[in-house]
């Protein structure tokens, strides 16, 4: 007979708190911004679903969601499969496994702001090295500050730099958990490297990936430290990302009201994409 | 035509003073319950009643969801619906939360208010959700 044991309740209470105070309690809040208008002192008056509406069919928020959607379309195309080759490339066993890993957890570990301060130094066209280095002696034109193009590819490049090392080290994690049992049967077989990647390597990889690619669509989604330290959203506005947007609007303006709403829509996005994303992935597993 | 107005207008005023005109500058008088009124003037999550309601109606949802789970379906309550997705009740609860936040941003994107229809197709959608999906 299966015994009946609620205990497991008690264990889950704490975290429950916790998340009732950081995510619940804010959530709830934002939700009652979102119908309301106010000027502050903690004067409300109601204003429907007009935010809503306004939000949903201003330029600018359809300007900064696509140049959102551009941004994590762009790092995912890259950070992935790079991050895969990286961690095909790795060694499996000696003296260079910790080295390499070492060397790849680096980026991580250095914190948001100090990552675009540093790409910012790195890349200003007079005193930055590769600046300096593009403009003075290889004769290029770059400019992240004026052109919107250069300001671009730092963005990108810093947000690969920073995060393609989660791909490699998920990946990694799951390559070295394949039995060699699976090598050696494809080696008798005669199978291509092509064909172990693609029916060993991946299918074997594949939660873990699923997880680096949730990560990564929910931080780039949701970035906003690096590419305002880097760009401010600048040079103009084509870098103001949604989350850079939405600052502004929340704290620029002070307009909590339709800030609200905004971060609702927000994130109505990135939870249907996240469930999506997740219940496709998982979608074979259950079957 | 003039004569008319002579005995038209008193009654235009009079008509328009049991409307309401004439007292704009007069504080409001308490008219009790109001679902769009601040609910606890002095708090600062700036509640309303029909946000209340709305969160109380949420929560409820699940609340029901998680009981039916616990006593009454215990095991056997997955199952493969027409999208062949594997759902529990929970799921099917969250997809049509979902889509119906979906159905009522999309309706005043490309519509506007009153949300009438959407709060049907909402429906309409929850109750698809939880038979066939």
């Amino acid at each position: 007979m299966k015994t009946e044991n609620q205990k497991a309740w008690l264990f889950v209470l704490p975290v429950l708190l916790l998340v009732a105070f950081n995510a619940l309690i804010p959530i709830m809040t934002v939700v009652n911004y979102s119908v309301q208008e106010t000027f502050g002192n903690n004067v409300f008056f109601w204003q429907g679903l007009d935010w809503f509406e306004q939000i949903l069919r201003s330029d600018r928020f359809h300007a900064a969601l696509g140049r959102q959607f551009m941004f994590t379309f762009l790092i995912l195309i890259i950070e992935v499969p790079l991050g895969i080759i990286i961690a095909l490339s790795m060694p499996r066993q000696g003296m260079w496994v910790p080295v390499c890993l070492v060397l790849m957890a680096l980026p991580m570990l250095i914190p948001w702001n100090v990552v675009g301060a540093m790409w910012n130094i790195f890349t200003l066209p007079d005193i930055g090295l590769l600046g300096y280095l593009m403009n003075h002696t290889l004769g290029i034109t770059y400019d992240m500050t004026q052109d919107p193009l250069a300001a671009w590819i730092t963005i990108v490049t810093m947000d690969v730099w920073h995060w393609t090392s989660l791909v490699v080290l998920l990946s990694y994690a799951g390559l070295v958990s394949i039995p060699d049992a699976y090598y050696q049967a494809a080696k008798i077989d005669g199978a291509s490297p092509w064909k172990v990647f693609r029916y060993i390597q991946l299918p074997k990889m594949k939660t873990v990936l699923t997880i680096a690619i949730l990560l990564r669509f929910m931080d780039s989604f949701n970035i906003y430290t690096e590419p305002f330290v880097l760009t401010g959203g600048g040079p103009g506005n084509s870098t103001t990302l949604l989350s850079i947007d939405l600052v502004k609007i929340a704290l620029g303006q002070f307009d909590l009201g339709p800030a609200a709403a905004m971060s609702l829509i927000y994130f109505a996005i990135t939870l249907l994409v996240s469930w999506l994303f997740y219940t496709l992935m998982t979608k074979d597993d259950a079957e | 035509m003039t004569r008319l107005l002579y005995f038209t207008l008193p009654l235009w005023a009079g008509s328009a003073s049991a409307q309401g005109w004439g007292n704009v500058a007069k504080k409001e008088e308490e008219t009790g319950f109001s679902w769009t009124a601040p609910l606890w003037p002095s708090f600062w999550m700036a509640w309303t009643p029909a946000t209340f309601a709305l969160f109380c109606g949420i929560f409820g949802a699940i609340a029901i969801i998680g009981l039916l789970e616990v006593f009454k379906y215990r095991d056997g309550i997955e199952r493969r619906g027409i999208l062949g997705l594997t759902t529990t009740l929970g799921d099917r609860l969250f997809i049509s939360l979902l889509g119906s936040a979906y159905i009522f941003l999309a309706w005043l994107g490309l519509v506007g208010q009153p949300l009438w229809w959407p709060l049907g197709i909402s429906i309409a959608w929850g109750l698809f959700c939880f038979r066939k999906v």
